[in-house]
């Protein structure tokens, strides 16, 4: 592609494709202007775009009457706790796995992204029977477990190709550079892995943060995340709809911006290496 | 060096994910099996008596199940026909040189990272909502009477509601596989006098036929538990139009409290699910010698 | 100091014996060059030396002391691999301090050395990058620059230009003789290549399929090759070999000519055949000669201005002391 394209043929193409753009993230941008109306501008006909009174309003309301963010930090907790938690039992895993393979290593892997494909709704009663005897309903630590068992698999795997590519001659240059096992771990072996495993740990944040399934199964009020607490705007609530936006806005703007910054590990993390 | 001891050094640093995503997967599995064979209802206290394959024979001849096997395939298919074919095109428009490519790739694979109760419930209220949604707006703006979408066209009103959800992950790994492709190869084909049209036939989609079949077979692990969407926009009706097999399983077991039918049900499920696994699976493990 | 000996080193993977018990002594200051094909176990035997890999059986002494069971680290070696393996999140200055910091060397040292390291090998402007914005030959002087510091009993270097373009390979290979040359310290190095081993060694190993073929100076390997292997792998263009009637006329199963000890004559001579392609190279020509008695075509060196294109008789003969006689087995008749 080393022509010249014409100036003219680019502005087509960006035409069209800043056309696709605004299309699809459409309903983004009208929930977050929403969010700045009153309520009567919000369902205003014929709508209203950019012109009206911008408020705050709406994101005090959301707090005042529901106590967003307990809601919000119980989404912050689970997400990163459930993803920390996993990194834990996942690094030493993926490590030995990258660095040590032994003939079970491909199968030992391959068994571990079966379990991810188990449909959670399979084992939905058990589990909702397990939380319920053991207390764990509308816990944290319940979920946090839960989130970090179904999403063990993702990390293990983006953790292991991630080592994989870490070239064995550099380990070795280092063994006749006179390192040890343990200035090699420090100095040569943490630095190269650092980046792999913090791609993972977005990753995952994301994933967590939007899970809903057992986030809405297993909750009700106290250990409710985002996903659960907005659900409970389906009605009448949802008919307010500038609060919707408010409400909505904030659960999906933290993520929305840690999305943006993982396109690139995103297709690595959920295609398990198969599309790079 | 893999010496005896490096070895078992590596078994132990293991050991912690296989005991435990083998408990997760093992214990639950064999619950589920065995409730499914008991009459057990929650809200009916006393012994669960061994009925053998009654449950299943009950799940799989109520009619709602069914409607909910032909609304999953339905669901599945139609949101892959959407996601696939509009991530096919997309990824050949964006990688076509244009200004601001980078906000333009935000903006479309954006959706991805809404959680599905947000979008699910925005799409209901203030687009597809008979009275204040914008779709009802535009309709009138042209003359037409208000469709009210979820309770008209509830099952096609959630493939497009996932299918939106769905159609940036599409894009995104078809667009990382495009510019994996060789431009030699696009080169030499130029060359050979092939025109723009029979270069996208026979270089570009031979291309992607391997990504193409990753996201058709990683969706559908995904569409297949599609539970949110439907939860928070129809409760799986009207009746049951709406009902896919995920959500027949929660409402059996959490809505009915019939764990005895949900535990058949979430075998059914189960079962399903492995079909595609399986498929799966095979192109990753192949990917691994490479 | 700097003397390697191994004695019936064995190396096993598996059951598949890739190394047979073999001996060999590299002695102190000397340049050795393990040449081979690929998969002869060239690499393989030097990472038994390095300590990368473990020996199935036999023993490695590194200046009469044992150290078959040292790990890497403790036996004084420092190697350069084929992808330099530079860390690369750490400046050039930190990866060739690398190993004195391992060795717990104070910082005044440290910096000496290094500075002295770059200046030799001509990295003093690019001290503080990263491997990553460095050319390949800067690389592969990063590479060697982090093993001169450790002032190494040997070097060893793992086939150390094959990622390298044709012209700075070519100057690689004169800054390492260079620099054997000045440090005198033992070097081990391997390569397919074996002009790479001909224009570098003092002493030449030429393996096959983990046996030693031949040891010896250059051009001894040149001059008294000790089976049609070596022949054949030492010297280019490549030594033709003949078999049939006119090996038999020699008392030999095969005979070996170089394309250099041919001559092109007027007439008679003891092949005549036709010219098939003519490689010109101005100072000399090769012309792949095409004879009735062999499937193969003969190649002989001519001189840059001799007369014969494509399709003309030509008539040759070689110089009767350079003629190699091999027997059934390929071994030299002497």
């Amino acid at each position: 592609m080393a022509r010249a394209i014409t100036p003219g043929r680019k502005a087509v193409n960006t035409a069209i494709g800043a056309g696709i753009g605004i299309l699809i993230f459409f309903p983004i941008l009208w929930t977050f202007l929403t969010s700045f109306k009153s309520e009567a501008t919000a369902i205003a006909d014929p709508p209203v775009w950019f012109f009206f009174d911008w408020t705050f309003e709406n994101y005090g309301a959301v707090q005042e009457r529901s106590n967003y963010f307990r809601h919000f930090w119980n989404s912050v907790i689970i997400s990163v706790g459930s993803t920390v938690l996993g990194l834990l039992i996942a690094v030493p895993a993926a490590w030995a796995m990258a660095f040590v393979p032994g003939k079970q290593t491909k199968n030992v892997l391959m068994w571990m992204l079966s379990t991810k494909m188990l449909p959670p709704v399979g084992v939905l009663v058990p589990l909702y029977l397990i939380f319920r005897d053991w207390g764990l309903l509308d816990t944290r630590t319940g979920l946090v477990i839960v989130l970090m068992l179904i999403n063990l698999p993702i990390i293990i795997w983006m953790l292991y190709t991630y080592f994989k590519e870490i070239p064995g001659e550099i380990l070795e240059a280092a063994r006749m550079d006179g390192a040890g096992l343990q200035s090699e771990i420090i100095y040569v072996l943490t630095p190269m892995a650092v980046p792999g495993i913090a791609s993972t740990l977005l990753l995952n944040i994301i994933l967590a943060w939007n899970e809903a399934f057992w986030t809405l199964n297993l909750t009700a009020s106290n250990a409710a995340p985002l996903t659960a607490f907005i659900a409970s705007y389906s009605s009448p609530e949802g008919l307010f709809y500038a609060k919707l936006s408010a409400a909505s806005t904030m659960a999906i703007a933290p993520i929305l911006i840690m999305g943006w910054f993982s396109q690139k590990q995103l297709v690595r993390g959920l295609t398990f290496g198969a599309v790079k | 060096m893999a010496t005896q001891h490096s070895r078992a050094a590596a078994r132990f640093m293991i050991a912690p994910s296989v005991i435990l995503l083998l408990a997760w997967m093992v214990v639950p599995l064999a619950m589920t099996l065995w409730f499914s064979f008991l009459r057990y209802n929650l809200l009916m206290p006393g012994d669960n008596p061994f009925v053998g394959f009654d449950n299943y024979s009950y799940f799989l001849t109520d009619p709602a199940f069914q409607a909910a096997i032909v609304n999953t395939l339905l669901l599945v298919v139609g949101v892959l026909i959407i996601t696939v074919g509009g991530g096919i095109g997309l990824a050949v428009l964006l990688a076509q040189p244009m200004w601001g490519t980078g906000i333009i790739r935000i903006m479309v694979i954006s959706p991805f990272f809404i959680m599905p109760t947000v979008s699910a419930l925005v799409w209901k209220n203030m687009f597809m909502n008979p009275v204040n949604g914008l779709f009802a707006y535009g309709a009138d703006l042209l003359g037409l009477q208000p469709f009210d979408f979820l309770t008209q066209a509830p099952l096609a009103s959630i493939i497009g509601i996932v299918s939106w959800q769905w159609l940036p992950f599409a894009t995104l790994i078809l667009l990382t596989a495009m510019q994996s492709l060789d431009s030699d190869q696009m080169e030499a084909a130029e060359m050979d006098g092939a025109s723009a049209f029979s270069r996208f036939f026979y270089i570009t989609l031979p291309h992607l036929a391997r990504a193409i079949t990753v996201v058709i077979l990683i969706q559908t692990i995904f569409l297949l538990s599609i539970f949110a969407e439907i939860l928070v926009t129809t409760n799986g009706g009207p009746g049951v139009a709406s009902t896919n097999l995920t959500y027949l399983v929660y409402a059996e077991s959490l809505l009915r409290f019939d764990v005895g039918t949900g535990s058949a049900g979430g075998v059914v499920a189960i079962i399903l699910a492995n079909i595609v696994a399986i498929f799966l699976m095979r192109m990753i493990g192949k990917n691994l010698d490479a | 100091m700097g003397r390697i000996t191994l004695e019936k080193v064995q190396k096993k993977f598996g059951d598949v014996e890739v190394i047979p018990p073999l001996d060999l002594t590299i002695e102190d200051g000397e340049f050795v060059v393990f040449v081979g094909p690929s998969g002869c176990g060239k690499s393989t035997l030097l990472r038994l030396i390095a300590g990368l890999e473990d020996v199935s059986g036999g023993e490695i002494r590194i200046d009469g002391k044992p150290a078959t069971d040292l790990p890497p680290a403790k036996r004084g070696l420092a190697m350069v691999f084929q992808s330099y393996a530079l860390y690369p999140h750490m400046s050039v200055r930190k990866n060739i301090a690398f190993p004195m910091k391992m060795a717990g060397m104070s910082q005044e040292e440290q910096d000496e050395k290094i500075s002295k390291a770059a200046e030799v090998l001509n990295l003093t402007d690019y001290l503080d990058r990263r491997p990553g914005q460095l050319s390949g030959g800067q690389r592969q002087r990063v590479a060697i620059g982090r093993a001169i510091v450790r002032e190494p009993a040997a070097f060893l270097f793992d086939e150390p230009l094959s990622n390298l373009d044709a012209a700075l390979r070519v100057g690689m290979r004169l800054e390492i003789s260079e620099l054997h040359k000045r440090l005198e310290t033992t070097m081990v190095y391997v390569t397919h290549d074996q002009v790479e081993a001909m224009t570098m060694a003092d002493k030449i190993v030429v393996l096959r399929a983990g046996n030693i073929e031949q040891v010896g100076s250059p051009l001894e390997l040149y001059k008294t090759p000790r089976n049609t292997f070596v022949a054949g792998f030492i010297g280019s263009p490549k030594m033709n070999l003949i078999e049939g009637d006119i090996a038999r006329k020699h008392d030999a199963r095969t005979i070996g000519v170089r394309p250099e000890h041919l001559q092109v004559v007027d007439s008679g001579g003891t092949f005549t055949g036709k010219v098939g392609v003519a490689e010109h190279l101005g100072s000399d020509t090769f012309f792949h000669v095409h004879l009735d008695e062999m499937d193969e075509p003969m190649t002989v060196r001519a001189g840059g201005e001799v007369g014969l294109s494509h399709g003309d008789t030509i008539h040759l003969s070689p110089q009767p002391d350079k003629i190699h006689r091999f027997d059934d087995r390929g071994l030299r008749i002497a």
